[in-house]
């Protein structure tokens, strides 16, 4: 069984994003359930990401932009989608309310989308954060009339006389009761119930009456002449949403092996609460089986949560916004650029020969200052279709060795791995550690895949 | 159809999934090559960003090209004839030569269903070889890799992409390609002493399957890397390629082939092709940086016998719009050609009818050939697999090959 502190770093990894070995000090002092309530109260007050104004003045606002403005501001909002990444992951690494951050994380893969206007991604994340931990009913709805998702979708698209079936069908297959458990009718007659639903030049929500297909519908056995809210409130009615969202949740949360049994009676609590996450994520992190060996350093951090994690231990900055993206990218996950509607897969497929490299490479590239990190990764979005120089032999990133360093001094080797390493301790050859200087001990330590696991 | 194919990909899923663990149990600390090929080596070219069907085989009689194409349609001096209807951009004066020797197909129309105009999420279904609405988390060249597996599977170098990450399309469930720029880049990273001295620790499986697949993982990369590192020594090409980057790559492709690599399949993309504005010229650029590199690329194979053993596919996520948008150039588009080269054409040159330029969807061309019949066929004669297996579905085959 595992220790009372890989218990609490745990908690603390799935929960957040893992601690500082000097913060760990105070924090493993404390039992499960004070820890667990910290987390939810350190997550009350939070701050909403307001890095990016509304792009358009007033003027424009009015008229709407012309061509050139249009492309103008496309080619300034590529910059800002960089700076809203590096903005989000400083967020993560040093707000006190990590337990909301991890979670507007994994909304954000949830309801993942994609549109290169930098403010309109801002505006989705903050709705994602206000609901992180509040009521998924309330969530779904106002993610449906999100700008940026009405636009990933095509829903401005979808109009009386010629439906775009788009976002009806995502919301079924991805956001709800997940693949099989609807027909084509369905998605044809909700796509129905949302046209008319668009955003306008102020990058709101907006119903345009005149494009709205009033008519009956036929959905899910019910006939009525349903708007897109009520098809929303027939989805959340159908238990399966509940135990959709939550097997999600299991599977990112707990292990990627899911225990329907654990996973059925979570999401009829779910369901029979209305939907409140915070109950449900209450009741996972305080449950016992959540602690179980089979659930500890089970799964492959996301590259998000490696370089989080990394950048709380080191404070690494990277010295241009281009070198973060272009590590996201080699590792597989970039910030607001999911690969498609389905968001990442995670588990093994973080996992290919050069991806695994560069994880392991890390703690030596972050050692050297990044000189030989000479990864560029391939296009994430349009402005990067071109072909790019490579800056090879160039610092890229700086980071902060000695605090870190000192909260591990006079730690025994077996200390440091039960700091650094969650699963099958065994597997540590410990002899690689022997002679070693502390740093290079350190360097040695984070190298292994087994520090890949949380 | 559509049905029985998802839940084909799902179930294959779910029974790659049940036998991952024994399967790699299994092929712990060996790495035998499963199977051995028998087919042909493939290259997959992607031209990244949408490529310019249109202008790259240009239907020089059609007055409607013109019509839609005022300021961007080739005139005689910046196209080659190569039939009495047809002429490749003067830019693709190596794609020329090879048509002429008989060692080119040129498909038109190519494309899916329902297209979409994203470049990522039509590279998505390129890559996958699904549906336009269906969302599948492997390659199908990654699939290919899947089929290969018996007690064991196949090293990740059997299927390489010349990048530094590594696209869906190489990725199988239990087994993904190798991902590098350059051998000796890729030699140096996997050679960081510290990894090494872990991939070359004893290590005992403590049925923890999530530390002990990192662990495997890990020592494939050294191993393949280890292998490529040493093959990418035994071959070095006479030839003189052009000096880009997407030249510098084929060569790396060339002189692994030459040197007897196990490599069945290779991966590689040119961007540059999103020609949204001031088109001419960009697309000239990019467009003879493609064909100065394949021809060297097979000059260099035919002068090592291994130009009939080699089958070249280059293919863009889609097509332009055929009618010139205001900043002369064009937007995305649907439709498009796509080019297969090899020693040995069952039916060399044009294959197909020419895109109809009066019947469009929306002003984009109609698709008449499925992509995946592209790659049914390539399946089936290179790489010598049932179609079905690896695209999860019938599509019928073309006669190319």
């Amino acid at each position: 069984m595992a220790s009372h502190q890989t218990k609490i770093q745990h908690l603390l990894l799935r929960a957040g994003f893992g601690e500082t070995p000097e913060n760990l000090q105070n924090l493993i002092k404390k039992d499960i359930q004070t820890v667990v309530d910290r987390l939810f109260d350190d997550s009350k007050n939070f701050k909403e990401l307001n890095y990016l104004p509304y792009p358009l003045n007033e003027k424009e606002q009015k008229k709407g932009a012309g061509g050139a403005k249009q492309v103008k501001l496309f080619i300034k909002s590529f910059a800002e989608m960089e700076q809203l990444n590096e903005q989000w992951i400083f967020k993560m690494t040093y707000t006190k309310a990590v337990l909301r951050e991890k979670m507007t994380f994994f909304w954000h893969n949830h309801f993942a989308t994609s549109i290169q206007i930098a403010y309109l991604m801002q505006v989705q994340n903050n709705t994602l954060r206000t609901h992180a931990l509040g009521n998924f009913k309330t969530m779904l709805h106002a993610i449906s009339k999100d700008p940026a998702m009405i636009i990933y979708l095509n829903n401005q698209q979808n109009v009386k006389d010629q439906p775009n079936e788009n976002f009806a069908r995502e919301v079924m297959e991805l956001f709800t009761l997940g693949e099989g458990n609807y027909t084509e009718k369905d998605i044809k007659e909700a796509a129905r119930a949302f046209t008319g639903w668009t955003t306008n030049k102020m990058g709101n929500f907006e119903f345009v009456e005149k494009k709205h297909d009033f008519g009956e519908k036929e959905f899910m056995g019910k006939k009525g002449n349903f708007n897109g809210e009520e098809i929303i409130d027939i989805l959340l009615e159908n238990p399966q949403t509940a135990k959709y969202i939550t097997t999600k949740l299991y599977k990112e949360f707990v292990n990627a092996k899911v225990d329907k049994v654990r996973v059925h009676h979570l999401a009829t609590a779910f369901f029979e609460s209305g939907y409140d996450i915070e109950k449900l994520m209450r009741s996972i992190f305080t449950a016992d089986w959540f602690y179980d060996d089979e659930n500890i350093g089970s799964k492959i951090c996301s590259p998000v949560e490696m370089i989080v994690r990394f950048k709380k231990y080191l404070e690494i900055e990277f010295l241009e916004l281009k070198y973060l993206l272009n590590f996201q990218k080699g590792l597989g996950q970039v910030l607001f650029f999911p690969p498609n509607v389905a968001g990442w897969k995670g588990d093994t497929h973080w996992i290919d020969s050069a991806s695994l490299l560069l994880r392991l490479n890390t703690i030596s590239y972050i050692n050297e200052e990044g000189l030989t990190l000479d990864i560029h990764g391939k296009p994430a979005f349009e402005a990067e279709l071109e072909e790019r120089p490579v800056q090879k032999g160039k610092k890229k990133l700086s980071a902060v060795w000695e605090p870190f360093l000192k909260s591990l001094q006079n730690k025994t080797d077996d200390e440091l791995i039960d700091l650094f390493i969650q699963s099958s301790r065994e597997s540590i050859n410990k002899e690689l550690l022997i002679g070693l200087t502390p740093k290079a001990k350190i360097i040695q330590l984070l190298t292994f895949p087994e520090f890949q696991l949380i | 159809m559509k049905d029985t194919r998802r839940s084909f990909l799902k179930k294959s899923a779910l029974i790659s999934a049940s036998v991952l663990i024994p399967d790699f149990l299994k092929a712990f600390g060996s790495l035998a090559n499963p199977q051995q090929f028998v087919g042909k080596r493939l290259v997959v070219i992607q031209l990244s960003g949408g490529n310019d069907g249109l202008n790259c085989v240009v239907p020089f009689r059609n007055d409607e090209y013109f019509k839609l194409r005022p300021g961007i349609g080739l005139e005689e001096k910046q196209r080659i004839k190569i039939t009495d209807d047809v002429a490749l951009n003067s830019s693709l004066a190596g794609l020329a030569d090879l048509y002429n020797q008989g060692h080119l197909t040129i498909i038109n129309s190519v494309g899916y269903p329902n297209p979409n105009r994203s470049h990522f999420r039509s590279t998505d279904i390129w890559q996958s070889a699904s549906d336009a609405n269906q969302y599948v988390n492997t390659g199908w060249i990654g699939r290919y890799l899947d089929a290969l597996c018996t007690d064991n599977c196949a090293n990740p170098h059997t299927a390489i992409e010349l990048d530094d990450t590594l696209s869906l399309v190489l990725k199988g469930i239990k087994t993904k390609g190798l991902a590098f720029d350059d051998p000796k880049m890729l030699y140096k990273t996997a050679q960081n002493e510290l990894i090494q001295k872990i991939a070359k620790s004893p290590y005992h499986d403590h049925h923890d399957s999530v530390a002990s697949f990192l662990h495997k993982s890990l020592r494939e990369t050294t191993q393949s890397s280890d292998y490529i590192y040493e093959q990418s020594k035994i071959y070095s090409s006479q030839l003189t390629y052009p000096a880009t980057n997407f030249a510098k790559r084929m060569k790396t492709i060339a002189e692994l082939i030459c040197s007897g690599s196990e490599t069945q399949v290779y991966y590689i993309s040119l961007p540059g092709f999103d020609t949204h504005a001031g088109q001419l010229g960009m697309h000239d650029r990019v467009l003879s940086t493609y064909s100065e590199a394949v021809k060297a690329f097979c000059e260099d194979l035919k002068a090592n016998n291994l130009f009939d053993d080699t089958v070249i596919l280059t293919f863009s996520e889609f097509g332009r719009r055929v009618k010139q948008n205001a900043s002369r150039g064009t937007d995305h588009g649907t439709a498009n050609n796509v080019y297969v080269i090899n020693g040995k054409l069952k039916k060399p040159g044009i294959y197909n009818e020419l895109s109809n330029l009066t019947d469009l969807d929306e002003g984009d061309l109609k698709f008449t050939v499925d992509f995946r019949q592209v790659y049914a066929t390539i399946v089936e004669n290179s790489l010598s697999k049932p179609s079905k297996l690896i695209l999860g579905g019938e599509f019928q085959s073309l006669d190319f090959l």
